[in-house]
């Protein structure tokens, strides 16, 4: 590990007029931050429609106290429990003697296919004792602490055993040594999932309305709902952002000056993993709870209607259509989204400029509006500016990259940090040119990042609903928006396919991400892609 | 070798990519035939029958984007003058009044008003309803009886009926009944109904959810939509349902007649097939088609709905119809003073 927090850009120096790479990473960086400016300048010129006056009585409402200590309450508690759950669970699979450690790894990240809404009204339909904010609390945390247990399983298991043994042999016991050495270099991972997480909590809509808890999102919906001319939604919309704040610039004050990567051939050693000893049946137990809790009960809702209920096979005919639309509209807005995301990334690894930290952080406080703020931002602004772009895919993938770029940030960060940037450089004064330089060398080890954001990125446009109802071409339709669509109409049998099938489409990225996230020794590809 | 595949895949990738965002928009295959864009917040099977009908008679295509009303009606105002949308449906009144009041939508043909009472259209004649549902009270016949429920909605709001009451104060059609009951017993009565609802009732999200809770055991009793409880009992099939239509009558706000409803967009290009579609909404054949795929009351006199509804004439509902309500924009500064909003 190397801490660097100074500006060591000095290879890049050396060429004449300047480092073009920097110029073009600047120049591609802009992209998304003019994208993500959109939303914001939308919600401010909105906010400013209620005047002064208008934004102050809106702070001072009750209600308003009330639905700060709501998303508040919700954002901590789920964000608190993922980190639990994620952690322990991360290192029971990679650090302990655990049966079944391959079984449990997979069982841990396939909640992730699972949509909150999904499970929502799956254990909804258990009774009220699921509604209201413990449950709400109790669903979302299991179906979001994978995010949580992905990053840490695959931090502990690329972390050189090395540093533990070394602190084991300095005579630390087995707890100081997880205290001093493990845990602090799973931080960045674990950060990064709480990030993810509790940007989600601040945005989700669907699972919340479900569950009866009002929180600022639900809130802002319910404005669309009664005024059609919105400043009081803005400014709630505006508050949203400012509680983003604390939650995007945390986390990165968590990981300040910290990289961890690694120049040389990696060990594939592993660490002799801790023994259990009597606590295995216990730990055992925890994990089948979760796995009930996380996947039993909302698959076993999901079979159950598929074989009850009067309205089955009603609109089975459009299964086709939407599982094109969903595909036709994710997996290319996927690629957006990503490919607009690296270029942030790699300027804040590369320059601790005011620009690269704040272009890397806009995205986060962003994430957290709920689309239908963003839809309706982009609606306002395309048809005034770009009418022909308008309804088109263009602008619905513009509203993907908003909503999601951070899930890509925080992937192929991951990744890059690993890469010591003395490896390119090296390729540099190999006489390569900076653009073949990246290509050749830095890319190929950004991989296994790009892979993760990519299904992670597909995982969440494949069930995204507001904007794609608001932006899509008329006439699409989504795996999504059929579910919502028949649920809308009580036809609980009728969604039921089209839930599954996003169930199961959704496996697809889980399981690549799952495996990008656990296979990782990117070292060893560098070494090879530099021979 | 590693790295070359994955740059080849990358490019397919980015090909993919490029492709789908140039080939933009979608073009029907007709594209001879007229087609018409229908921005859609109606329940779809209603409109799914009705624009096969309308397919079927005119030979004109439409094209639905479906959504819900209330944010239809936001995208329309943020779209302005601009809008893509030739027709808008709305699952309630209000949204299309709203929008009527921006300026966006244009009158309808006069032959078309003249087709259904004019209580259910505009009174500016902008937009046009195309099936009444009314306010309903759905109660769990093991939770409670028949016998105890009230004569009146307002009851609902007492201490009596803690914790028993579902409510939405989101759905467009409460928001309609809220301005009855202003409308009805002055605006004091409904902010203190509101005020009883907030404290005693349980808030739902929407209206079918409230009734889901009645069916299954939750909650005693909900204020919704008829057709809601009908589409449920479709589900799960009559002999099965725990709970049962309670229609209050009297003349009360509890019973209030609502309606879903069309308007034609002022800065649509295809104005005359748009009227077209509209007076289709109307007609004898396409009020049959609707009220078939839904549980809601023709509007227009002579069409029979095959819903086993409390029939129309014997609902005896609140004198307030849903061109008084307009776009019942009182029930937003009455919901916030609840501090339900």
């Amino acid at each position: 590990m190397t801490r660097s927090s100074g500006d060591r850009d000095g290879a890049s120096r050396r060429d004449a007029g300047g480092p073009p790479v920097s110029r073009l990473l600047v120049a591609l960086a802009l992209i998304p931050t003019a994208l993500i400016a959109l939303p914001i300048v939308y919600v401010l010129l909105r906010s400013w429609g209620a005047g002064w006056e208008g934004i102050l009585a809106e702070l001072g409402r009750r209600r308003t106290l009330m639905l700060l200590g709501n998303t508040v309450t919700l954002c901590l508690s789920v964000t608190f429990t993922c980190c639990l759950i994620g952690f322990a669970a991360a290192w029971c699979t990679e650090r302990s003697d655990l049966p079944g450690r391959r079984i449990w790894r997979v069982l841990c990240c396939l909640p992730l296919a699972m949509p909150a809404f999904v499970a929502s009204f799956a254990w909804k339909s258990l009774g009220p004792a699921f509604q209201g904010m413990p449950g709400a609390i109790l669903i979302l945390s299991m179906e979001s602490f994978p995010l949580i247990f992905l990053p840490v399983a695959a931090a502990l298991r690329s972390m050189d055993p090395g540093m533990e043994e070394v602190s084991r042999s300095l005579g630390k016991g087995p707890w100081q040594t997880f205290l001093r050495v493990t845990l602090p270099r799973t931080i960045p991972a674990l950060g990064g999932g709480a990030l993810l997480v509790a940007a989600h909590m601040l945005s989700e809509f669907g699972a919340l309305s479900l569950l009866r808890v009002q929180t600022f999102t639900t809130a802002i919906f319910q404005q669309y709902e009664l005024q059609f001319d919105n400043a009081s939604a803005a400014v709630l919309s505006a508050l949203l952002m400012l509680l983003c704040l604390p939650v995007a610039f945390g986390e990165m004050w968590l990981r300040r000056g910290v990289r961890f990567s690694k120049v040389g051939r990696n060990t594939a050693r592993r660490i002799a993993p801790a023994r259990l000893g009597r606590a295995a049946p216990l730990v055992t137990l925890g994990f089948v709870v979760v796995a009930l809790l996380a996947l039993g009960v909302p698959f076993g809702r999901l079979l159950y209607w598929l074989v009850k209920g009067v309205s089955a096979g009603r609109g089975l005919e459009a299964i086709g259509p939407a599982l094109y639309g969903s595909l036709s509209l994710a997996l290319p807005g996927t690629v957006v989204t990503t490919v607009i995301a690296l270029p942030l990334v790699l300027l804040v690894l590369r320059s601790r400029g005011v620009f690269a930290r704040f272009a890397d952080r806009l995205p986060y406080v962003v994430h957290g509006l709920p689309g239908l703020v963003v839809a309706l931002a982009l609606v306002y602004l395309s048809i005034r500016l770009l009418p022909s772009v308008y309804q088109t895919r263009v602008v619905l993938f513009a509203a993907y990259a908003i909503l999601f770029l951070p899930l890509a940030q925080s992937a192929i960060r991951a990744s890059a940090e690993l890469v010591p940037r003395e490896i390119e450089e090296v390729a540099r004064t190999l006489g390569r040119s900076p653009l073949r330089a990246f290509l050749s060398v830095t890319l190929p080890a950004l991989a296994p990042g790009l892979g993760a954001a990519l299904a992670l990125v597909a995982l969440e446009l494949m069930r995204e609903l507001t904007a794609t109802l608001i932006l899509a071409p008329t006439g699409v339709v989504t795996l999504a928006t059929e579910v919502w669509s028949h649920t809308n109409d009580s036809a609980y049998a009728a969604a039921a396919p089209f839930a599954a099938l996003l169930v199961l489409i959704s496996g697809v990225p889980v399981y690549i991400f799952t495996l990008r996230m656990l296979k990782s020794v990117p070292e060893r590809q560098i070494s090879e892609a530099t021979t | 070798m590693y790295d070359v595949s994955r740059r080849q895949l990358m490019r397919v990738g980015l090909g993919v990519a490029g492709a789908s965002l140039i080939s933009g928009r979608v073009t029907p295959a007709h594209a001879q035939t007229q087609t018409l864009a229908l921005y859609n917040g109606q329940h779809r099977p209603p409109v799914e029958a009705l624009v096969a009908a309308f397919t079927a008679a005119t030979g004109i295509a439409v094209v639905s984007r479906n959504g819900n009303s209330a944010q239809l009606a936001s995208q329309l105002i943020e779209e302005g003058a601009n809008s893509p949308a030739d027709v808008f449906w709305s699952e309630e009144s209000p949204s299309l009044a709203a929008i009527d009041e921006k300026g966006l939508l244009a009158p309808l043909d006069a032959e078309t008003l003249k087709q259904i009472p004019a209580a259910y259209a505009a009174k500016s004649g902008a937009w046009i309803g195309a099936g009444a549902r009314c306010r309903v009270v759905v109660y769990n016949k093991e939770m409670i009886e028949l016998s105890a429920l009230p004569k009146t909605v307002l009851d609902f709001a007492g201490e009596a009926w803690a914790d028993k009451v579902a409510f939405a104060p989101n759905s467009g059609a409460f928001q309609q009944q809220v301005v009855a009951v202003s409308l009805m017993k002055g605006r004091d009565a409904a902010l203190a109904w509101l005020k009883g609802l907030r404290q005693y009732g349980q808030v739902y999200n929407s209206d079918s959810a409230a009734v889901e809770a009645v069916e299954g055991g939750d909650i005693a009793v909900a204020l919704s939509n008829n057709y809601y409880w009908h589409a449920l009992e479709k589900e799960l099939g009559p002999d099965s349902m725990n709970s049962a239509l309670y229609h209050i009558g009297n003349q009360d706000p509890g019973t209030l007649i609502t309606v879903s409803g069309a308007g034609v967009l002022k800065s649509s290009k295809q104005s005359e097939a748009a009227q077209r579609f509209v007076a289709f909404m109307v007609s004898a054949e396409g009020q049959a088609a609707i009220v078939g795929a839904i549980a809601e009351y023709p509007l227009r006199p002579g069409v029979v709905s095959p819903f086993p509804m409390k029939p129309f004439d014997q609902l005896d509902p609140a004198p307030v119809t849903p061109a008084d309500l307009g776009d019942a924009a009182d029930a937003l500064a009455l919901l916030r003073e609840a501090d339900l909003a």
